[in-house]
């Protein structure tokens, strides 16, 4: 890894080393030397060479495919690279995604998919008792899906096809521009829902698609508004059932606050634990959010229920939200979800995510400062946010590993594999991630999935990787491509292998291994 | 000097800065007695709903749904315990641990910290550091250090994916959950094994990480395969590779089979989510009666495999839920919660502890069980007893951490 990863730090060095003497100030070779990362210092940076090319690569898409990697090449500066497909990105952020056809029933309207699930709970219900249900249907071939869905396992099906475009869409560049899968697995999981928990799971697709990839590299503030009128978030942390403490009416039980989501919106969307906010907050942003509510037939399967609502004034960090007009109740809702999206701890934490997920495990704090510096000066504009990153030197310094997760390594196994419409690699690259303890959305909590690697390079889930990459890749049209990429000891090991087991030791390589 | 291939892997595995200092210094830890095995419910189970305070008129009127019937006779209501507690019926197969003594609960323990972030109060209760969010090994993993003076492998945890708890500069072995630990994997091929070495010459680290990570698999298939446990009925339950309510006691037989089989494991460690009961948690069916009907199966798995003078079993949750029902069928975040003790040391049969009951006055800010009992506290009673560890190295696992006499009697004399 070493070799490959090694970044020189010469010229800006030089360069500044030089503008010392220039100056001749008591001051200057204390202080940037001190402190040799800062953002400014290293404006003009233009890091060359295999090693940037592959973390390039390797970090903004999941992998090399062969066109990919033509195309990084052609262009010939990683950065100028690296920022291009931040362009794309954004640029196909603002397109409806390309499904394939028999997937595309993740992005019907959402009032089809209540439509959707309603029909399966009336086919459950009109199933004789006694009867096994699995039993009616053929079971269906997980990742071959039917044109015309069976009823009974509607919000089955439309889990499966999410998983599906998941590993379409991170495997295949004809389907998704490469960044863009990336950006939307970081927010997906920054706001997490389970997709097995049973009302989420027709919609986790979609919200997948109109919420973390729609506005992957948009204002954040216009992202948290969308998970938070998302049917998935709104089941998900029982947003739906919080209501106003009303007492019992005949027949029906009493209702009253939930606080699941008004906490997870504060400790993970936005401040993160140690932002300012107290129990009280919690209570605050509960009764600022109640008559938040699903919508089986509004286009944004979202709907704000004034009678259902706390009337009253409310503080939230001592911020007053305005109730006064009673019909503009949903307002004070936005209004606090503005104010928690652009709050200082919240460009803080937001910055740090993003830095632990692209960057390394442990960011450097002047990394994160100068990402949350534009984060609140272009009220988080992520693509703004994104762009300060890939232009400091801390992206690109070979000292910042990172270790794939198991879904990153699947998703780079197909890549490496160029395994496109192969949906049989899709399955093993899915159970890969299930066994391996990252099952493709299926993190049951709201905190999302851990990057890092004290979570997953353990002894005993390295040999689990190592056994999927042999199988995987076994018979696999070699690779020579990347072998500019490989240190001569990855490639010694490799060239003892039989042509048709190379693959997997390139898969299992060091630098495949972490990126 | 050559740096062993522990402290290799170590530094592959640990990313922050761990304490390394005196672990190997200490003497003291000869000749651990007992096993300590912690089952940890992650998402803040009811513990009001396993031990429920059915004597206390609160209760009922805390919880108009969600409570359980006064005890009838019938299946459908508490089981007692005494005249201010009882088991959840979904619990009756822990009754008999109970009345034979070797079962006990504390009913308001659990961390100083305020906290209501399962992630956070996880992490305090995983580091042994109330209120410290800063990098830091898992306590199992830095008293696995101190069990073996520095040396061998002391420490067990089910999941391949490393929990907070057993992370750290000590080598701890992980088990794939269900069938998954029962596969030895392509690397029990001494040729793929060599070629893999090949492959990883210029990265040490990832070398002995595949070596351990091969070796380890290998004896744990073999120790599983040569039992011939597993039936399919526990396989369908676990097979999907998540720790799930359902799936932890087949993970219980896994730990109990393969620490039974190698003595120098003396630590295990168990997790399961799942327990986060906002909305519809049910009653005396339902939800969390489900989850509770698999932790008893689970607790007597590990009683079957625990029973040694010195075995301690340990059952624990990050914090407690709110004493009263929300407006959702389900309870919020609290603050104190029930822990478990199970074993023959264990002076059962009873409960421990201070318990002040339900009025509103009583309640940590009037709506959640208080913590009367630090939980490094309880740890600590059971490290003592368990391992044989004077106070003096419980406080290298618990910095900080205070002896608590009121729990003096929660072990035989």
């Amino acid at each position: 890894m070493k070799q490959l990863t090694s970044f020189k730090f010469m010229k800006p060095l030089r360069l500044l080393f030089e503008t010392c003497l220039l100056l001749s100030l008591w001051g200057c070779a204390q202080a940037p030397f001190s402190n040799p990362r800062s953002a400014s210092f290293f404006d003009g940076l233009d890091p060359q060479g295999p090693a940037a090319e592959w973390r390039a690569i390797n970090r903004l898409s999941y992998g090399p495919t062969p066109e990919l990697l033509a195309n990084m090449q052609s262009v010939g500066r990683p950065k100028v690279w690296a920022l291009q497909q931040l362009d794309a990105a954004r640029q196909a952020s603002l397109q409806p995604p390309q499904l394939p056809a028999d997937m595309a029933s993740i992005n019907d309207g959402l009032p089809a998919i209540f439509d959707g699930a309603r029909k399966e709970r009336e086919a459950r219900a009109a199933v004789p008792a006694g009867t096994r249900i699995n039993d009616l249907v053929a079971n269906e071939k997980r990742f071959n899906f039917q044109a015309q869905v069976e009823p009974l396992y509607y919000n089955r099906t439309q889990v499966n096809k999410a998983v599906a475009w998941r590993l379409a869409s991170c495997s295949n560049d004809a389907i998704e521009q490469p960044l863009l899968a990336r950006m939307t697995e970081f927010w997906f999981n920054h706001f997490n829902v389970y997709q097995l928990k049973g009302t989420v799971r027709p919609f986790a697709g979609h919200y997948a698609i109109n919420v973390a990839r729609a506005h992957a590299l948009g204002k954040f503030e216009d992202l948290v508004l969308a998970s938070a009128k998302h049917p998935a978030m709104l089941y998900y942390l029982d947003q739906w059932l919080s209501v106003s403490p009303q007492p019992a009416r005949a027949g029906q039980s009493p209702r009253g606050l939930n606080e699941n989501y008004a906490r997870e919106l504060m400790e993970l969307h936005t401040l993160g634990v140690h932002g300012g906010y107290t129990q009280d907050d919690v209570r605050e942003l509960a009764r600022v959010l109640t008559g938040w509510t699903v919508s089986a037939r509004s286009p944004e399967g979202f709907q704000f229920v004034m009678r259902q609502h706390a009337s009253g004034p409310k503080v939230i960090m001592g911020q007053s939200i305005s109730s006064s007009v009673q019909s503009l109740g949903v307002k004070e809702g936005e209004q606090a979800i503005r104010f928690l999206a652009n709050h200082p701890a919240t460009a803080q934490r937001i910055s740090r995510r993003l830095a632990e997920y692209f960057v390394s495990d442990d960011p450097p704090q002047v990394l994160i400062d100068s990402m949350a510096t534009v984060f609140l000066a272009s009220s988080g504009d992520i693509y703004q946010v994104m762009k300060v990153m890939l232009n400091h030197a801390a992206f690109w310094d070979s000292a910042n590993k990172l270790y794939r997760t198991p879904f990153d390594f699947a998703c780079a196994s197909l890549r490496v594999l160029n395994a496109g419409e192969d949906r049989s690699k899709w399955l093993q690259a899915f159970a890969y991630s299930a066994v391996a303890g990252q099952g493709i959305q299926n993190w049951q909590t709201p905190d999302g999935y851990a990057f890092n690697a004290t979570t997953w390079l353990t002894p005993e889930a390295l040999t689990r990787r190592i056994d999927f990459a042999l199988n995987v890749a076994r018979n696999g049209t070699e690779r020579k491509d990347l072998y500019a990429y490989l240190s001569r000891s990855t490639l010694h090991a490799i060239a003892q292998q039989a042509p048709a087991q190379r693959m997997g030791f390139v898969l299992g390589s060091a630098e495949l291994v972490f990126k | 000097m050559k740096p062993s291939r522990r402290q290799v892997i170590l530094q592959t595995l640990s990313m922050g800065a761990f304490p390394l200092v005196g672990l190997n210094a200490i003497a003291d830890v000869a000749n651990p007695r007992g096993r300590v095995v912690l089952v940890f419910l992650r998402g803040a189970y009811d513990g009001l709903s396993m031990l429920v305070p059915y004597g206390d008129a609160h209760y009922a009127q805390l919880r108009p749904n969600i409570s359980i019937a006064k005890p009838n006779g019938t299946k459908a209501s508490v089981l007692p315990l005494d005249d201010t507690f009882g088991l959840h019926p979904a619990c009756a197969a822990l009754l008999p641990l109970w009345q034979q003594g070797i079962l006990a609960a504390i009913p308001c323990a659990g961390s100083p910290d305020r906290t209501r972030s399962h992630f956070d109060a996880q992490y305090h209760w995983e580091t042994g550091k109330p209120g410290l969010s800063s990098p830091s090994a898992g306590w199992l993993n830095v008293l696995s250090g101190l069990v073996g003076q520095g040396t061998g492998l002391h420490a067990m945890g089910v999941g391949e994916r490393s929990p907070r708890i057993l992370s750290g500069p000590s080598p701890v072995q992980l088990v794939g959950n269900g069938v998954l630990a029962t596969r030895a994997g392509t690397l029990a091929e001494v040729k793929t094994r060599e070629a893999m070495q090949q492959l990883y010459a210029a990265d040490s680290k990832l070398g002995s990480a595949m070596m351990e990570g091969a070796a380890n698999r290998m004896s744990t298939a073999a120790m599983l395969k040569s039992s011939n446990m597993t039936s399919s009925n526990e396989q369908q339950a676990a097979n999907n590779g998540a720790s799930s309510a359902q799936g932890l006691a087949l993970d219980a037989k896994h730990l109990g089979m393969l620490m039974s089989q190698n003595k120098d494991l003396r630590l295990g460690f168990l997790s399961s989510g799942g327990w986060d009961t906002h909305i519809n948690q049910g009653n005396v069916t339902g939800l969390l009666a489900n989850n509770l009907t698999s932790l008893a199966n689970t607790l007597r798995q590990l009683r079957s495999a625990f029973n040694e003078p010195d075995d301690v079993v340990l059952v624990a949750s990050e914090f407690g839920r709110t004493c009263a029902e929300n407006g959702t069928r389900g309870t919020d975040h609290g603050h104190g919660n029930v822990m478990w003790l199970m074993g023959n040391a264990v002076q059962g049969g009873q409960w421990h502890g201070r318990w002040d009951g339900l009025s509103h006055d009583k309640l940590n800010e009037g709506r959640d069980l208080p913590v009367h009992h630090d939980f490094r506290a309880v740890f600590a009673q059971a490290l003592s007893r368990s391992l044989g560890l004077p106070q003096g190295v419980i406080a290298k696992v618990f910095p900080g951490y205070r002896w608590d006499s009121a729990l003096d009697g929660l072990f035989k004399a």
